[in-house]
Protein backbone atom coordinates (compact mmCIF):
# COMPACT_ATOMS: atom_id res chain seq x y z
CA UNK A 1 0.00 0.00 0.00
CA UNK A 2 2.69 1.99 0.96
CA UNK A 3 4.27 1.41 -2.77
CA UNK A 4 1.53 2.42 -4.32
CA UNK A 5 0.72 5.48 -2.62
CA UNK A 6 4.14 6.34 -3.17
CA UNK A 7 4.09 5.69 -7.10
CA UNK A 8 0.46 7.87 -7.18
CA UNK A 9 1.77 10.45 -5.58
CA UNK A 10 4.96 10.47 -7.82
CA UNK A 11 2.98 10.46 -11.00
CA UNK A 12 0.30 13.08 -9.47
CA UNK A 13 3.24 15.33 -8.38
CA UNK A 14 3.88 17.98 -11.60
CA UNK A 15 -0.54 18.42 -12.06
CA UNK A 16 -0.17 19.48 -7.77
CA UNK A 17 3.24 20.99 -7.43
CA UNK A 18 4.23 24.60 -8.15
CA UNK A 19 7.60 24.62 -10.46
CA UNK A 20 9.76 25.12 -8.18
CA UNK A 21 8.49 22.05 -5.76
CA UNK A 22 8.52 20.26 -9.22
CA UNK A 23 12.42 20.68 -10.17
CA UNK A 24 13.16 20.16 -6.51
CA UNK A 25 11.39 16.45 -6.80
CA UNK A 26 12.89 15.83 -10.32
CA UNK A 27 16.70 16.64 -8.65
CA UNK A 28 15.72 14.05 -5.83
CA UNK A 29 14.27 12.11 -8.28
CA UNK A 30 17.68 11.76 -10.13
CA UNK A 31 19.08 11.26 -6.96
CA UNK A 32 17.01 8.38 -6.54
CA UNK A 33 18.50 7.13 -9.75
CA UNK A 34 21.81 7.86 -8.85
CA UNK A 35 21.49 6.16 -5.28
CA UNK A 36 20.12 3.08 -5.80
CA UNK A 37 21.79 1.90 -9.17
CA UNK A 38 25.10 2.77 -7.42
CA UNK A 39 24.10 0.25 -4.73
CA UNK A 40 23.15 -2.26 -6.77
CA UNK A 41 26.29 -3.38 -7.89
CA UNK A 42 28.83 -1.37 -4.78
CA UNK A 43 26.08 -2.95 -1.91
CA UNK A 44 26.64 -6.11 -2.57
CA UNK A 45 30.52 -6.77 -3.79
CA UNK A 46 31.70 -3.83 -1.85
CA UNK A 47 33.53 -2.37 -4.63
CA UNK A 48 33.56 1.01 -3.45
CA UNK A 49 32.90 3.05 -6.87
CA UNK A 50 33.70 6.54 -7.90
CA UNK A 51 32.95 6.31 -11.11
CA UNK A 52 29.42 7.62 -11.09
CA UNK A 53 30.26 11.22 -12.32
CA UNK A 54 32.10 9.97 -15.40
CA UNK A 55 29.35 8.12 -16.35
CA UNK A 56 26.66 10.76 -15.27
CA UNK A 57 28.58 13.27 -17.39
CA UNK A 58 28.91 11.06 -20.33
CA UNK A 59 25.19 10.73 -20.63
CA UNK A 60 25.03 14.29 -19.92
CA UNK A 61 27.64 15.62 -22.68
CA UNK A 62 26.11 13.00 -24.72
CA UNK A 63 22.35 15.32 -24.81
CA UNK A 64 24.35 17.98 -24.81
CA UNK A 65 26.35 17.28 -28.23
CA UNK A 66 22.69 15.46 -29.59
CA UNK A 67 20.77 18.38 -28.85
CA UNK A 68 17.76 19.00 -30.65
CA UNK A 69 18.80 16.68 -33.96
CA UNK A 70 17.01 13.51 -32.08
CA UNK A 71 13.98 13.34 -30.48
CA UNK A 72 13.47 13.41 -26.86
CA UNK A 73 13.71 9.90 -25.23
CA UNK A 74 16.26 8.96 -28.12
CA UNK A 75 18.79 10.81 -25.58
CA UNK A 76 18.07 9.40 -22.28
CA UNK A 77 18.24 5.92 -24.34
CA UNK A 78 21.85 6.90 -25.76
CA UNK A 79 22.51 7.76 -22.69
CA UNK A 80 22.05 4.72 -20.93
CA UNK A 81 24.06 2.69 -24.13
CA UNK A 82 27.19 4.96 -23.08
CA UNK A 83 27.12 4.67 -19.49
CA UNK A 84 27.14 1.09 -20.53
CA UNK A 85 29.30 1.23 -23.19
CA UNK A 86 31.89 2.75 -20.94
CA UNK A 87 31.77 0.35 -18.00
CA UNK A 88 31.98 -2.91 -20.07
CA UNK A 89 35.15 -1.01 -22.20
CA UNK A 90 36.42 -0.47 -18.62
CA UNK A 91 35.43 -2.48 -16.51
CA UNK A 92 37.17 -5.51 -17.45
CA UNK A 93 40.54 -3.90 -16.43
CA UNK A 94 39.19 -2.05 -13.34
CA UNK A 95 37.32 -4.96 -11.72
CA UNK A 96 40.87 -6.48 -11.37
CA UNK A 97 41.49 -4.45 -8.67
CA UNK A 98 40.10 -5.04 -5.44
CA UNK A 99 40.31 -2.68 -2.17
CA UNK A 100 41.31 0.73 -2.30
CA UNK A 101 42.86 0.34 -5.74
CA UNK A 102 39.57 0.00 -7.67
CA UNK A 103 37.96 3.37 -5.93
CA UNK A 104 41.33 5.41 -6.67
CA UNK A 105 41.28 4.06 -10.42
CA UNK A 106 37.77 4.77 -10.78
CA UNK A 107 38.43 8.41 -9.46
CA UNK A 108 41.22 8.35 -11.67
CA UNK A 109 39.44 7.25 -14.30
CA UNK A 110 36.60 10.12 -14.08
CA UNK A 111 39.46 12.88 -14.05
CA UNK A 112 40.86 11.22 -16.71
CA UNK A 113 37.81 11.18 -19.07
CA UNK A 114 37.18 15.13 -17.82
CA UNK A 115 40.21 16.33 -18.29
CA UNK A 116 40.69 14.76 -21.77
CA UNK A 117 37.12 16.45 -22.98
CA UNK A 118 38.51 19.77 -21.94
CA UNK A 119 41.72 19.63 -23.50
CA UNK A 120 39.93 17.92 -26.96
CA UNK A 121 37.22 20.70 -26.60
CA UNK A 122 39.83 23.92 -26.21
CA UNK A 123 42.15 21.95 -28.47
CA UNK A 124 40.28 20.55 -31.32
CA UNK A 125 36.50 21.28 -31.69
CA UNK A 126 37.66 25.49 -30.09
CA UNK A 127 34.95 25.01 -27.98
CA UNK A 128 34.46 24.74 -24.04
CA UNK A 129 30.87 24.14 -23.90
CA UNK A 130 27.95 23.58 -25.72
CA UNK A 131 24.53 25.43 -25.49
CA UNK A 132 20.83 23.80 -25.25
CA UNK A 133 18.89 25.16 -26.90
CA UNK A 134 16.09 22.74 -27.56
CA UNK A 135 14.20 20.99 -24.37
CA UNK A 136 11.65 18.80 -23.72
CA UNK A 137 8.91 20.32 -21.74
CA UNK A 138 8.85 20.34 -17.94
CA UNK A 139 6.24 17.70 -17.18
CA UNK A 140 7.77 15.32 -19.20
CA UNK A 141 11.58 15.38 -18.61
CA UNK A 142 9.89 14.82 -14.87
CA UNK A 143 8.01 11.59 -16.41
CA UNK A 144 11.12 10.59 -17.26
CA UNK A 145 13.03 10.63 -14.43
CA UNK A 146 9.93 9.35 -12.67
CA UNK A 147 9.95 6.18 -15.04
CA UNK A 148 13.83 6.10 -14.61
CA UNK A 149 13.85 5.87 -10.67
CA UNK A 150 10.61 3.04 -10.93
CA UNK A 151 12.77 1.32 -13.08
CA UNK A 152 15.86 1.38 -10.99
CA UNK A 153 13.91 0.48 -7.77
CA UNK A 154 12.48 -2.40 -9.70
CA UNK A 155 15.54 -3.82 -11.15
CA UNK A 156 17.11 -3.34 -7.65
CA UNK A 157 14.35 -5.49 -5.89
CA UNK A 158 14.43 -8.46 -8.66
CA UNK A 159 18.15 -8.64 -7.93
CA UNK A 160 18.44 -9.18 -4.75
CA UNK A 161 15.78 -12.19 -5.19
CA UNK A 162 17.67 -13.78 -7.87
CA UNK A 163 20.58 -16.07 -8.48
CA UNK A 164 22.45 -12.98 -10.17
CA UNK A 165 21.81 -11.23 -6.73
CA UNK A 166 22.91 -14.15 -4.69
CA UNK A 167 26.02 -14.15 -6.79
CA UNK A 168 27.04 -10.24 -6.50
CA UNK A 169 26.68 -11.25 -2.37
CA UNK A 170 28.80 -14.14 -2.29
CA UNK A 171 31.37 -12.58 -4.18
CA UNK A 172 31.43 -9.42 -1.90
CA UNK A 173 31.86 -12.18 1.01
CA UNK A 174 34.37 -13.97 -0.29
CA UNK A 175 35.63 -13.76 -4.23
CA UNK A 176 37.53 -16.76 -4.07
CA UNK A 177 35.42 -18.82 -2.67
CA UNK A 178 32.44 -17.69 -5.05
CA UNK A 179 34.62 -18.78 -8.18
CA UNK A 180 35.20 -22.02 -6.62
CA UNK A 181 31.17 -22.47 -6.15
CA UNK A 182 31.00 -22.15 -9.97
CA UNK A 183 30.46 -18.40 -10.14
CA UNK A 184 31.68 -16.42 -12.94
CA UNK A 185 32.44 -13.69 -10.93
CA UNK A 186 34.04 -11.62 -14.25
CA UNK A 187 31.49 -12.21 -16.02
CA UNK A 188 28.67 -11.05 -13.10
CA UNK A 189 30.75 -7.93 -12.00
CA UNK A 190 31.24 -6.79 -15.06
CA UNK A 191 27.50 -7.03 -16.20
CA UNK A 192 26.43 -5.51 -12.70
CA UNK A 193 28.87 -2.52 -13.00
CA UNK A 194 27.68 -1.99 -16.67
CA UNK A 195 23.90 -2.37 -15.33
CA UNK A 196 24.28 0.25 -12.83
CA UNK A 197 26.18 2.80 -15.32
CA UNK A 198 23.12 2.27 -17.57
CA UNK A 199 21.20 3.81 -15.41
CA UNK A 200 23.69 6.74 -14.52
CA UNK A 201 24.19 7.73 -17.89
CA UNK A 202 20.82 8.00 -18.41
CA UNK A 203 20.18 10.02 -15.50
CA UNK A 204 22.84 12.59 -16.30
CA UNK A 205 21.05 12.34 -20.16
CA UNK A 206 17.42 12.89 -18.38
CA UNK A 207 18.94 15.53 -16.52
CA UNK A 208 20.95 17.90 -18.85
CA UNK A 209 18.18 19.93 -20.15
CA UNK A 210 18.14 21.47 -16.39
CA UNK A 211 21.05 23.51 -17.54
CA UNK A 212 21.00 24.79 -20.56
CA UNK A 213 25.01 25.25 -20.81
CA UNK A 214 27.32 22.13 -20.55
CA UNK A 215 30.78 21.68 -20.07
CA UNK A 216 33.12 19.36 -19.41
CA UNK A 217 32.96 20.20 -15.83
CA UNK A 218 29.65 18.10 -15.55
CA UNK A 219 32.13 15.53 -15.27
CA UNK A 220 31.83 16.06 -11.62
CA UNK A 221 33.86 14.46 -9.11
CA UNK A 222 30.67 15.99 -6.70
CA UNK A 223 28.26 13.62 -8.33
CA UNK A 224 30.34 10.37 -7.28
CA UNK A 225 31.13 11.26 -3.54
CA UNK A 226 27.73 12.56 -3.24
CA UNK A 227 26.34 9.21 -4.18
CA UNK A 228 28.03 7.21 -2.39
CA UNK A 229 27.26 8.92 1.04
CA UNK A 230 23.63 9.25 -0.09
CA UNK A 231 23.81 4.87 -0.80
CA UNK A 232 25.95 4.53 2.63
CA UNK A 233 23.31 6.76 4.77
CA UNK A 234 20.41 5.32 3.64
CA UNK A 235 22.58 1.90 3.95
CA UNK A 236 22.91 -0.72 1.09
CA UNK A 237 21.62 -3.39 2.97
CA UNK A 238 18.21 -2.93 1.67
CA UNK A 239 16.33 -1.41 -1.01
CA UNK A 240 14.55 1.33 1.09
CA UNK A 241 18.02 2.66 2.66
CA UNK A 242 19.51 4.65 -0.73
CA UNK A 243 16.25 6.02 -1.51
CA UNK A 244 16.28 7.41 2.08
CA UNK A 245 19.59 8.52 1.84
CA UNK A 246 19.31 10.17 -1.56
CA UNK A 247 15.70 11.97 -0.60
CA UNK A 248 17.96 13.50 2.86
CA UNK A 249 20.32 14.02 0.91
CA UNK A 250 18.70 15.69 -2.06
CA UNK A 251 16.75 18.19 -0.41
CA UNK A 252 19.76 19.28 2.04
CA UNK A 253 21.70 19.84 -1.21
CA UNK A 254 18.61 21.47 -2.90
CA UNK A 255 18.52 23.92 0.52
CA UNK A 256 21.77 24.63 0.84
CA UNK A 257 24.34 24.00 -2.00
CA UNK A 258 23.47 27.50 -3.65
CA UNK A 259 23.55 29.66 -0.66
CA UNK A 260 25.99 27.92 1.72
CA UNK A 261 27.79 25.89 -0.55
CA UNK A 262 30.74 25.43 1.82
CA UNK A 263 28.62 24.87 4.43
CA UNK A 264 27.03 22.43 2.51
CA UNK A 265 29.99 20.22 1.85
CA UNK A 266 31.63 20.58 4.96
CA UNK A 267 28.77 19.00 6.76
CA UNK A 268 28.61 16.54 3.83
CA UNK A 269 32.07 15.25 4.67
CA UNK A 270 31.30 15.49 8.35
CA UNK A 271 28.24 13.35 7.40
CA UNK A 272 30.71 10.86 5.80
CA UNK A 273 32.91 10.58 8.80
CA UNK A 274 30.08 10.13 11.11
CA UNK A 275 28.24 7.64 8.94
CA UNK A 276 31.24 5.18 8.43
CA UNK A 277 32.19 5.40 12.43
CA UNK A 278 28.52 4.99 14.31
CA UNK A 279 25.97 4.03 11.66
CA UNK A 280 28.14 1.41 9.19
CA UNK A 281 24.29 0.00 8.00
CA UNK A 282 22.97 3.76 7.46
CA UNK A 283 19.70 5.11 8.65
CA UNK A 284 17.70 2.22 7.50
CA UNK A 285 19.79 -0.07 10.21
CA UNK A 286 19.20 2.20 12.74
CA UNK A 287 15.22 2.15 12.35
CA UNK A 288 15.60 -1.76 11.83
CA UNK A 289 17.62 -1.38 15.34
CA UNK A 290 14.59 0.59 16.99
CA UNK A 291 12.47 -2.07 15.62
CA UNK A 292 13.71 -4.88 17.10
CA UNK A 293 14.12 -3.08 20.56
CA UNK A 294 10.95 -2.33 20.53
CA UNK A 295 9.77 -5.68 19.67
CA UNK A 296 11.94 -6.70 22.77
CA UNK A 297 10.44 -4.44 25.09
CA UNK A 298 6.96 -5.75 24.15
CA UNK A 299 7.77 -9.04 24.71
CA UNK A 300 9.46 -8.70 28.03
CA UNK A 301 6.13 -6.53 28.84
CA UNK B 1 70.36 19.74 -26.01
CA UNK B 2 72.70 22.73 -25.07
CA UNK B 3 73.94 21.92 -21.95
CA UNK B 4 72.61 25.27 -19.73
CA UNK B 5 69.23 23.79 -20.53
CA UNK B 6 70.37 20.11 -19.61
CA UNK B 7 71.48 21.46 -16.44
CA UNK B 8 68.20 23.71 -16.14
CA UNK B 9 66.06 21.07 -16.47
CA UNK B 10 67.72 18.12 -14.74
CA UNK B 11 67.95 20.63 -11.48
CA UNK B 12 64.83 21.83 -11.93
CA UNK B 13 63.27 18.29 -12.16
CA UNK B 14 65.47 17.40 -8.59
CA UNK B 15 63.84 20.80 -7.26
CA UNK B 16 60.42 19.44 -8.06
CA UNK B 17 61.26 15.60 -7.17
CA UNK B 18 61.96 17.15 -4.09
CA UNK B 19 59.10 18.37 -2.74
CA UNK B 20 56.98 15.54 -4.19
CA UNK B 21 59.23 13.21 -2.18
CA UNK B 22 58.22 14.96 1.13
CA UNK B 23 54.77 14.89 0.59
CA UNK B 24 54.68 11.23 -0.85
CA UNK B 25 56.32 9.86 2.12
CA UNK B 26 54.37 10.85 4.33
CA UNK B 27 51.39 9.08 2.27
CA UNK B 28 53.02 5.91 2.17
CA UNK B 29 53.99 5.67 5.56
CA UNK B 30 50.68 5.81 6.51
CA UNK B 31 49.61 3.57 4.07
CA UNK B 32 52.39 1.27 5.08
CA UNK B 33 52.10 1.27 8.28
CA UNK B 34 47.98 0.82 8.95
CA UNK B 35 46.34 0.66 5.57
CA UNK B 36 45.19 4.24 5.74
CA UNK B 37 44.95 5.47 2.10
CA UNK B 38 44.95 9.28 3.12
CA UNK B 39 43.02 11.21 0.17
CA UNK B 40 43.15 14.25 3.02
CA UNK B 41 46.64 14.22 2.28
CA UNK B 42 46.91 17.49 0.08
CA UNK B 43 44.43 19.39 2.64
CA UNK B 44 47.15 18.93 4.76
CA UNK B 45 49.20 20.58 2.53
CA UNK B 46 46.83 23.19 1.64
CA UNK B 47 46.43 24.04 5.09
CA UNK B 48 50.33 24.12 5.83
CA UNK B 49 50.47 26.60 3.30
CA UNK B 50 47.80 28.71 4.35
CA UNK B 51 49.50 28.78 7.87
CA UNK B 52 52.59 30.00 6.99
CA UNK B 53 50.98 32.59 4.81
CA UNK B 54 49.00 33.84 7.52
CA UNK B 55 51.97 33.79 10.07
CA UNK B 56 54.34 35.39 7.56
CA UNK B 57 51.35 38.31 6.63
CA UNK B 58 50.23 38.84 10.00
CA UNK B 59 52.78 38.63 12.10
CA UNK B 60 56.01 38.68 9.83
CA UNK B 61 57.52 35.73 10.81
CA UNK B 62 60.13 34.33 8.29
CA UNK B 63 58.17 31.98 6.03
CA UNK B 64 61.42 29.16 6.49
CA UNK B 65 60.93 29.50 10.36
CA UNK B 66 56.78 29.03 10.43
CA UNK B 67 57.85 25.47 9.78
CA UNK B 68 59.08 25.28 13.32
CA UNK B 69 55.58 25.71 14.03
CA UNK B 70 53.97 24.10 11.18
CA UNK B 71 55.14 21.21 11.52
CA UNK B 72 54.61 20.18 15.23
CA UNK B 73 50.79 21.84 15.35
CA UNK B 74 50.70 19.37 12.42
CA UNK B 75 52.00 16.66 14.30
CA UNK B 76 49.54 16.95 17.16
CA UNK B 77 46.75 17.44 14.67
CA UNK B 78 47.61 13.82 13.21
CA UNK B 79 47.78 12.32 16.85
CA UNK B 80 44.41 13.46 17.76
CA UNK B 81 42.65 12.59 14.35
CA UNK B 82 43.94 9.06 14.51
CA UNK B 83 42.57 8.79 17.83
CA UNK B 84 39.77 10.15 16.92
CA UNK B 85 39.22 8.62 13.61
CA UNK B 86 41.45 6.16 12.49
CA UNK B 87 42.11 3.99 15.93
CA UNK B 88 38.46 3.48 15.95
CA UNK B 89 38.27 1.91 12.82
CA UNK B 90 41.71 0.15 13.38
CA UNK B 91 40.25 -1.51 16.57
CA UNK B 92 36.89 -2.43 15.28
CA UNK B 93 38.88 -6.13 14.65
CA UNK B 94 37.62 -6.13 10.83
CA UNK B 95 39.41 -7.83 8.04
CA UNK B 96 41.70 -5.92 6.26
CA UNK B 97 39.53 -5.05 2.89
CA UNK B 98 37.24 -3.98 5.22
CA UNK B 99 39.34 -1.44 7.40
CA UNK B 100 40.84 0.12 4.50
CA UNK B 101 37.66 0.97 2.97
CA UNK B 102 36.49 2.56 5.85
CA UNK B 103 39.35 4.43 6.46
CA UNK B 104 39.07 5.67 2.93
CA UNK B 105 35.81 6.91 3.48
CA UNK B 106 36.81 8.70 6.11
CA UNK B 107 39.26 10.47 4.50
CA UNK B 108 37.24 11.51 2.01
CA UNK B 109 35.18 12.85 4.77
CA UNK B 110 38.54 14.63 6.10
CA UNK B 111 39.26 16.02 2.72
CA UNK B 112 35.59 17.49 2.39
CA UNK B 113 35.88 19.24 5.62
CA UNK B 114 39.06 20.47 5.67
CA UNK B 115 39.21 22.16 2.11
CA UNK B 116 35.56 23.82 2.48
CA UNK B 117 36.95 24.93 6.30
CA UNK B 118 39.65 26.54 4.17
CA UNK B 119 37.01 27.99 1.73
CA UNK B 120 34.86 29.36 4.40
CA UNK B 121 38.27 30.74 6.10
CA UNK B 122 40.72 32.42 3.52
CA UNK B 123 37.82 32.26 0.67
CA UNK B 124 38.80 30.75 -2.82
CA UNK B 125 40.90 34.08 -3.69
CA UNK B 126 44.28 33.80 -4.74
CA UNK B 127 46.77 34.31 -1.67
CA UNK B 128 50.55 34.79 -1.99
CA UNK B 129 53.38 36.45 -0.80
CA UNK B 130 57.32 36.83 -2.39
CA UNK B 131 60.02 35.47 -0.25
CA UNK B 132 63.56 35.16 -1.74
CA UNK B 133 62.77 35.30 -5.28
CA UNK B 134 66.09 36.25 -6.28
CA UNK B 135 68.00 34.51 -9.10
CA UNK B 136 71.11 31.72 -8.00
CA UNK B 137 73.46 31.27 -10.64
CA UNK B 138 74.86 27.55 -11.42
CA UNK B 139 77.21 26.66 -14.33
CA UNK B 140 75.52 29.44 -16.36
CA UNK B 141 72.00 28.03 -15.37
CA UNK B 142 69.93 30.31 -13.20
CA UNK B 143 67.73 29.44 -10.68
CA UNK B 144 65.19 31.32 -7.97
CA UNK B 145 66.97 30.87 -4.73
CA UNK B 146 62.84 30.12 -3.06
CA UNK B 147 63.14 27.14 -4.70
CA UNK B 148 66.52 25.61 -5.05
CA UNK B 149 65.79 26.63 -0.69
CA UNK B 150 62.16 24.82 -0.70
CA UNK B 151 63.60 21.47 -2.04
CA UNK B 152 67.13 21.67 -0.21
CA UNK B 153 64.63 21.58 2.84
CA UNK B 154 62.08 18.95 1.49
CA UNK B 155 65.08 16.45 0.46
CA UNK B 156 66.85 16.91 3.71
CA UNK B 157 63.96 15.91 5.94
CA UNK B 158 62.76 13.35 3.50
CA UNK B 159 66.55 11.78 3.40
CA UNK B 160 66.93 12.20 7.47
CA UNK B 161 63.06 10.28 8.12
CA UNK B 162 64.33 7.82 5.79
CA UNK B 163 67.89 7.44 7.39
CA UNK B 164 65.84 7.74 11.09
CA UNK B 165 63.86 4.64 9.41
CA UNK B 166 66.79 2.77 8.72
CA UNK B 167 69.37 3.24 11.40
CA UNK B 168 67.69 4.10 14.92
CA UNK B 169 65.76 1.89 17.65
CA UNK B 170 62.51 3.69 17.06
CA UNK B 171 62.88 3.20 13.23
CA UNK B 172 63.39 -0.26 13.22
CA UNK B 173 60.21 -0.68 15.89
CA UNK B 174 58.14 0.88 12.93
CA UNK B 175 59.97 -1.47 10.20
CA UNK B 176 58.81 -4.30 11.74
CA UNK B 177 55.01 -3.75 12.73
CA UNK B 178 55.04 -2.80 8.98
CA UNK B 179 56.52 -6.48 8.36
CA UNK B 180 54.83 -8.29 10.77
CA UNK B 181 52.45 -6.57 13.20
CA UNK B 182 51.88 -9.14 15.33
CA UNK B 183 55.59 -10.74 15.74
CA UNK B 184 56.54 -7.16 16.23
CA UNK B 185 54.28 -6.72 19.04
CA UNK B 186 55.61 -9.72 20.68
CA UNK B 187 58.89 -8.06 20.83
CA UNK B 188 56.88 -5.03 22.76
CA UNK B 189 56.51 -2.94 20.24
CA UNK B 190 53.13 -0.84 20.88
CA UNK B 191 50.86 -0.83 17.89
CA UNK B 192 48.66 1.90 19.19
CA UNK B 193 51.40 4.82 19.93
CA UNK B 194 53.86 3.94 17.51
CA UNK B 195 50.27 4.38 14.91
CA UNK B 196 49.70 7.35 16.20
CA UNK B 197 52.63 8.62 16.20
CA UNK B 198 53.47 7.72 12.65
CA UNK B 199 50.07 9.54 11.35
CA UNK B 200 51.11 12.20 13.17
CA UNK B 201 54.42 12.30 11.40
CA UNK B 202 52.69 12.08 7.82
CA UNK B 203 50.64 14.62 8.12
CA UNK B 204 53.24 17.15 9.75
CA UNK B 205 55.35 15.88 6.20
CA UNK B 206 52.61 17.11 4.10
CA UNK B 207 52.11 20.76 6.14
CA UNK B 208 55.94 21.41 6.08
CA UNK B 209 55.75 20.75 2.17
CA UNK B 210 52.49 22.63 2.29
CA UNK B 211 54.99 25.46 3.90
CA UNK B 212 57.43 24.91 1.54
CA UNK B 213 55.03 25.11 -1.09
CA UNK B 214 53.61 28.69 -0.18
CA UNK B 215 57.27 30.45 -0.86
CA UNK B 216 56.77 29.21 -4.14
CA UNK B 217 53.41 29.70 -5.55
CA UNK B 218 50.11 31.24 -5.38
CA UNK B 219 47.45 29.22 -2.56
CA UNK B 220 43.91 28.63 -2.93
CA UNK B 221 41.96 26.17 -1.08
CA UNK B 222 42.18 23.61 -3.68
CA UNK B 223 45.19 22.77 -4.24
CA UNK B 224 45.46 19.95 -2.36
CA UNK B 225 43.81 17.19 -4.17
CA UNK B 226 46.39 17.49 -7.48
CA UNK B 227 49.36 17.13 -4.95
CA UNK B 228 47.49 14.04 -3.78
CA UNK B 229 47.30 12.80 -6.98
CA UNK B 230 50.83 13.08 -7.77
CA UNK B 231 52.19 11.31 -4.56
CA UNK B 232 49.87 9.11 -5.36
CA UNK B 233 51.18 8.21 -8.32
CA UNK B 234 55.03 8.20 -6.84
CA UNK B 235 53.27 5.85 -3.68
CA UNK B 236 52.28 3.38 -6.54
CA UNK B 237 55.17 3.91 -9.00
CA UNK B 238 57.61 3.13 -5.94
CA UNK B 239 55.17 0.61 -4.58
CA UNK B 240 52.74 0.54 -1.88
CA UNK B 241 54.72 0.68 1.62
CA UNK B 242 58.25 0.80 0.08
CA UNK B 243 59.81 4.34 1.46
CA UNK B 244 63.16 4.51 -0.49
CA UNK B 245 61.04 3.26 -3.91
CA UNK B 246 58.49 6.82 -3.09
CA UNK B 247 62.44 8.79 -2.52
CA UNK B 248 64.03 7.50 -6.34
CA UNK B 249 60.21 7.73 -8.22
CA UNK B 250 59.86 11.49 -6.63
CA UNK B 251 62.59 12.26 -8.38
CA UNK B 252 61.90 10.50 -11.67
CA UNK B 253 58.68 12.03 -11.66
CA UNK B 254 59.77 15.47 -10.97
CA UNK B 255 62.06 14.99 -14.02
CA UNK B 256 59.95 12.77 -16.65
CA UNK B 257 57.59 16.28 -15.36
CA UNK B 258 59.92 19.38 -15.92
CA UNK B 259 61.18 17.74 -19.22
CA UNK B 260 57.38 16.82 -20.32
CA UNK B 261 56.00 20.09 -19.93
CA UNK B 262 59.56 21.74 -21.32
CA UNK B 263 58.51 19.42 -24.49
CA UNK B 264 54.57 19.25 -24.60
CA UNK B 265 52.68 22.04 -23.25
CA UNK B 266 51.67 22.52 -19.39
CA UNK B 267 48.06 21.99 -19.60
CA UNK B 268 49.09 18.05 -20.92
CA UNK B 269 50.24 17.32 -16.98
CA UNK B 270 47.15 16.56 -15.43
CA UNK B 271 46.26 13.93 -17.85
CA UNK B 272 49.45 12.48 -17.73
CA UNK B 273 49.36 11.92 -13.80
CA UNK B 274 46.09 10.45 -14.22
CA UNK B 275 46.93 8.18 -17.04
CA UNK B 276 50.17 7.10 -16.03
CA UNK B 277 48.61 6.17 -12.35
CA UNK B 278 46.03 3.96 -14.15
CA UNK B 279 47.95 2.76 -16.23
CA UNK B 280 50.57 1.58 -13.49
CA UNK B 281 47.41 0.36 -11.28
CA UNK B 282 46.28 -1.85 -14.51
CA UNK B 283 49.96 -2.93 -15.36
CA UNK B 284 51.54 -3.23 -12.19
CA UNK B 285 49.71 -2.57 -8.99
CA UNK B 286 52.70 -3.78 -6.85
CA UNK B 287 54.68 -0.68 -8.01
CA UNK B 288 57.32 -0.32 -10.48
CA UNK B 289 59.81 -1.24 -7.79
CA UNK B 290 58.00 -3.41 -5.60
CA UNK B 291 59.05 -7.13 -5.49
Amino acid sequence: MLVGGLVLAGVAAPALLSPYLRSLALAILADVVLAVSWSLFSGPTRYLSLATGAFWGAGAYLTAVVGGRAPWPVPVLLGGAVGAGIALMVGGLALRLRGPYFAIFTFGLAELAKHALIWYETGVTGTVGRLLLTQPRPATLYYTVLALAALAVTTAVLLRRSRWGYALVAIGGDEERAETLGINTMAVKIATFALSAAFMGAAGAAMAPRWTYLDPQVFNPLVSFQTVIMALLGGVGTVAGPIVGAVFLGLASELLLLNFRYVYLLGLGLTLIVVVLALPSGLAGLWTIMLSRRQQEHRGA
Amino acid sequence: MQPALLLDLVVGGLITGGLYALVALGLNLQYGLMRVLNVAHGEFLMLGGYLTYTLHTSWGVNPLLTVLVTGPAAFGAGLGLHRLLYARVLEAGESAEALEARSLLLSFGLLFVLQNAALLLWSADLRGYSYLAVPLRFLGAVFPANRVLAAAVALFLSVAFYLFLKRSLAGKAIRALMQDPEGAQLVGVDLRRTHARCFGVGVAMATVAGSLVSMLFELTPFIGLPYTVTALVVVILGGLGNLLGSLVAALILGLVETFSVHLAASDIRLIASYAVLSLILILKPSGLLGR
